[in-house]
Formats: structure tokens, sequence, C-alpha cells
């Protein structure tokens, strides 16, 4: 009776195998991206998402605008224009497949100095603010460039990365908008001071 | 069931599936609004419009008219030679990089008309060569062509004509940011394009 029912389901087991398998994997075939590599899409959503989903980028690139913010005109634009031409620049030559020794040390100490520029209301000279903000950019670049998927074409996906970026430094420079206040600038203050913490954390990971 | 049916099935799935084109149509639109359509959505071809709109609209009146009008015949010489040839062209990499420096002036908020008129020049051309619709020919092909110019002319006169407006403060601001944007796609989409170009041959 036992071998009966085991020979049932084994039927049973073996007609769905038969008629349903090769109906599950044609449905659970994904579209065929023009501009894809290892079944990662090439958009805009994923490039919007790209460096959303890096933690580390997204406190180093919430920093730049804080600090923008805290500095005040012109650096509360200056800052976020720098930002992603030198980036792009790091991402070309992390495309190109150049190495940068220390990319995730330097975006973990990208973090650090940003936040700590912010939690100790540092102010240095513009120029210094712009160099210091552009050399960390060619971290984050490179680090992005070189994670890009090689594909056709990647404008859209090009859009979404920097548009991202774009957004991380306007929610900077919106909470920064706080320093105008005596309390929104210790709120803004300790901000800085939990992402030079957390870039700390990622330091000792990446050590 | 048919034994034959997971078989027939998956053929039938394989068969009806569709090559994935950059520049595909848009299903179900054609001819001039295809076309039209077709200007606008390309992204590297928005961004172009977007950026020399920028360029333009920071200009004098008769620079800009000028800037306007040496653009569309650029393109009316770009979008004749797509539909005489076939071939694929270095057009949207040319397109690109004066995309790119562009966005580099909107960011720098350094416009000077003796490289902007050349640059609105170069971007028509290629931006009407770059215009070829995949897998379509003939007629519907050269419709679609005329729908892109047409397109891409009255974006940009928006374009240009609606920066003139951007005073102040804040505005200009946000036209240094989005320039910046466009000078860091643009950086980011040719060297990749390089890279693939080598990589794959």
């Amino acid at each position: 009776m036992n071998l009966q029912a085991t020979n049932r389901v084994a039927a049973a087991v073996a007609a769905a195998t038969r008629h349903l398998l090769p109906l599950a994997l044609a449905l659970a075939a994904t579209p065929a991206f023009a501009h894809s590599e290892n079944g990662v899409a090439i958009d805009f959503w994923g490039g919007f998402t790209h460096p959303i989903f890096g933690p580390d980028h997204v406190i180093a690139m919430v920093a730049v605008g804080l600090w923008g913010a805290f500095l005040g005109a012109p650096a509360i634009w200056l800052l976020p224009v720098v930002f992603p031409l030198v980036m792009a620049v790091g991402g070309a030559v992390g495309v190109a497949g150049v190495p940068l020794p220390g990319v995730e040390t330097g975006i973990a100490i990208s973090a650090i100095a940003l936040g700590a520029m912010v939690a100790f209301a540092a102010k240095p000279p513009l120029w210094i603010a712009a160099v210091l903000v552009g050399a960390f950019a060619i971290f984050h670049g490179h680090a992005h460039g070189a994670e890009l998927p090689i594909g056709a074409d990647a404008v859209a996906f090009s859009m979404g990365f920097v548009i991202a970026t774009g957004m991380l430094h306007l929610t900077g420079i919106a909470f920064g908008g706080l320093s105008h206040w005596p309390a929104g600038r210790i709120a803004v203050r300790a901000m800085g001071g939990v992402i030079c913490l957390l870039g700390f954390a990622y330091l000792g990971k990446f050590l | 069931m048919n034994r034959s049916f997971p078989l027939a099935l998956l053929i039938c799935l394989i068969v009806t599936t569709t090559p994935a084109l950059a520049h595909s149509p848009i299903m179900g639109v054609g001819g001039v609004f295809g076309g039209v359509i077709h200007a606008l959505l390309i992204p590297e071809h928005g961004l172009s419009l977007l950026a020399l709109g920028l360029v333009l609209g920071r200009q004098r009146q008769a620079t800009r008219r000028a800037g306007l009008l040496i653009f569309a015949a650029g393109l009316i010489c770009g979008l004749v030679g797509a539909a005489l040839t076939s071939e694929e062209m270095l057009a949207a990499d040319v397109l690109l990089v004066a995309t790119g420096i562009l966005g580099l002036f909107v960011a720098a908020l350094w416009m000077p008309p003796f490289l902007a008129l050349p640059l609105a020049a170069v971007a028509g051309m290629t931006f009407g060569l770059d215009s070829r619709p995949d897998g379509i020919s003939g007629v519907e092909a050269i419709r679609m062509l005329a729908g892109s110019g047409l397109g891409a002319v009255l974006a940009l006169v928006i374009a240009g004509e609606g920066s003139v407006y951007l005073r102040g403060n804040t505005p200009l601001i946000a036209a240094r940011v989005a320039g910046s944007w466009i000078a860091a796609i643009g950086i980011m989409v040719l060297s990749l394009r390089i890279v693939t170009r080598i990589t794959v041959g």
C-alpha cells in the first residue's frame, strides 16, 4: 500500500516536472536587457539605487551637503557641483580598470573627515574645502566606476547614478539648513559626529 | 496534455521575444509623432537639448536666435545624412562630448558665444546623424527623422527661451548643479563606451 502511494506520488512529481518545469522556467525568464551584464539592469533605476545601497557612500554624500550648508554660500552649491564632476573623472578611471589603492579606505576616511569637519564646525578657505571634497570624490567615483557593469549604452544608468548622488547632497543641504537656528546647529554638528563615527566603523571593517 | 506541449510552449516563448534595441522606436507609435517622441525620449538627446538650451538661454537675444538657427541648420544636415547612410557612426559619441562641454559651461556659468555657436552646430549635426531609428527604412524612416528634427527644434526653443527666465540666485545655482550633472553623465558614459568598445571590439 505504502509502495503504491509512493509510486503514485513519484508519478505525480514526474508528471509535474515534465509539464510544469519547462513552463516555470519559461515564466521565470527575465527580459533581455540590451544594456546589462550578469543580469544587472543598466537602466535609470539601477543607476539610481547604486549609490543609495552603499551606506558608506550615502553618509559621505550627505556629509558633503551638510558641510556645504554649514559653510554657507558659495560652498553650499560649489561643493555639490565639484563632487559629481570629479566623481565622474574617478568613475572614468575606474571604468578604464586603472587601479587606485585603498578605495574603500578612502571612502571611509571621506566620511570621517567630512563628518569631523561638520562636527567641529570647521570653516577652512573655500578652495581647501573644494579640493578636499574633490579628492574624496575620486575614491567614490572610482568605486562606482569599477563596479559599473560594462554594457552597450549606459546613459540612463549614469543619469540615475548622478541624480541619486545629487539627491543625497540635497538631503545633506536640507538637514544642514537647520544650522540657522541654535538648536539646529547642535543637531547638524551631532549628525556630523555620527557620520564621523560611522566612518570609523567602516574603516575598522576595511582594515 | 501532449508530451510535446512543453517543448512547443518553450519554442513559442523564445520565438515571441523581441530584440532590445538601443534606439528602438516606441512600440505602436510611428510616423512624425513617433519621431518627435524618439527625439525627446532618448536620454542623451534630451540631455544635449537641455545643456544647449541652458547655454543659449544665457546669451543675448541675437546670439540666442543665431544659435537656434545654427542648431537647426546642423540638424537638417545631420538628418539628411542619417537618411542617406545606414552605417553606424561616431555621432552619438561626438554628441556626448559636445553635451559634456556644454554641461561644463553651464556649471561654470561661462558661456562665450564664440564657443557656444560652434557647439550648437556640432550638437545639431550629431543629433541628426544619431536620430536614425533602428529597424525601420524607407518612407517611415524619413517621417520619423522629420519628426525627430521637429521635436528637437521645438524642445530647444522651449529650453533656450525658458532658461532666459533663470534669474536670481537660486535658479542659477540650480542651473549650475544641472550643468555639473550633465557634464558628469557625459564623462561617465563616454568612458564606459570607450572601454566597452575596446573590450568587446
